[in-house]
């Protein structure tokens, strides 16, 4: 049942590029030999030399670097130029060791990190609901 | 200089306590926000990308996770004949907290099918939250045994079609076999401050684990 047709719900990813994902990395799938991928939130950021050579790169590096003029998440980038998650890694990656990028990995230990956690609560609950009305203090 | 980033194999580590303006590497022109993940997980069609979108300060993005022979732990698939082809679609969104915080949401497919692609997705989430649809209470399991298996602070989140619910809080509870702690609430996905209030209930969860 399950493969036998499209399931309902969230709408189908646009139009697929015509070259095979992986083209644009040479074969390559993973950042590093032995590394585990960074997380899909992990921030990239254009360097002032990245942005000055834009010009020397072309199609999907000279997108990334472009796009990434403000922080991005991995998973942003994936999306807006419509590239496979593992593929922006992958270039990430070539464009960080190459001077490009900087990539910044988010440390592990923010998930257990009260402050944080404390900070995205205040944040949340200074935001109001659809008519425009704040949370009720409690 | 003593609070340099630490260079990784990737880049930097950016860690919570480390200042965001000023210093840094030298060719970063932009000191990227702390990004903090949030997983929102259920089956299909059940309000994920509603959810999402309620609260999102860009239109929820989509991106492609496919399944290939790429994908860490295909191991289960390996009687799918058409595995190169199938490609899921997971929805986000972000919201900034402050320049130097931003709290990303990741929606992802429920089905126990998918399952290998959450460790992905998951790796580093401070918590979930499991969206349900009474009418079709299996379809979330596998995402209620992915965050209690991997120790993930999570509450679940019954979406009130309509403002309608079939069950009471008590049979879901009994039904999906959930932790005490666990929180089980009613929701309304397209409610901004609905969903809000859900994600809150998901991080007082995480708070309270750190606090032990």
């Amino acid at each position: 049942m399950a493969d036998g047709s499209s399931p309902p719900g969230p709408d189908p990813v646009g139009p697929a590029s015509a070259v095979r994902p992986f083209l644009v990395t040479a074969g390559r799938v993973a950042p590093t030999a032995s590394g585990k991928p960074v997380p899909v939130e992990t921030q990239v950021v254009a360097t002032a030399e990245g942005l000055a050579g834009l010009d020397l790169l072309s199609f999907e590096q000279h997108d990334i670097v472009a796009a990434c003029r403000r922080p991005q998440s991995i998973a942003e980038l994936a999306a807006r130029l419509r590239l496979h998650l593992n593929v922006v890694r992958v270039l990430a990656e070539d464009l960080r060791a190459s001077g490009q990028l900087t990539v910044h990995v988010p440390d592990a230990g923010v998930a257990h990190d009260a402050s944080v956690l404390r900070r995205v609560i205040d944040g949340l609950r200074a935001i109001p609901d659809s008519l425009g009305v704040l949370r009720e203090t409690d | 200089m003593a609070s340099a980033p630490s260079p990784t194999p990737w880049g930097y580590f950016v860690r919570p306590t480390e200042p965001l303006l000023g210093g840094g590497a030298p060719q970063t022109a932009v000191r990227p926000p702390l990004p903090v993940k949030l997983v929102i997980a259920g089956g299909f069609g059940v309000g994920k990308t509603t959810a999402v979108g309620a609260i999102s300060e860009i239109e929820p993005l989509t991106t492609e996770a496919a399944i290939t022979e790429v994908a860490a732990g295909v191991d289960d698939l390996t009687h799918t004949p058409r595995k190169n082809t199938t490609t899921v679609a997971m929805d986000f969104g972000c919201l900034t907290i402050d320049p130097t915080l931003k709290l990303y949401l990741f929606g992802t497919p429920g089905q126990e099918r998918f399952g290998f692609m959450w460790d992905d997705i998951v790796e580093g989430a401070v918590g979930g939250l499991v969206i349900v649809d009474t009418r079709r209470l299996d379809d979330c399991y596998a995402a209620v045994d992915y965050f209690e298996h991997k120790g993930i602070p999570f509450a679940v989140a019954v979406n009130a079609f309509d403002g309608q619910v079939q069950h009471t809080m008590d049979e879901v509870r009994w039904a999906l076999d959930v932790s005490e702690g666990v929180p089980v609430l009613v929701f309304d996905a397209r409610e901004r401050g609905s969903v809000r209030d859900a994600l809150l209930v998901v991080l007082e969860q995480a708070l309270a684990r750190t606090e032990g």
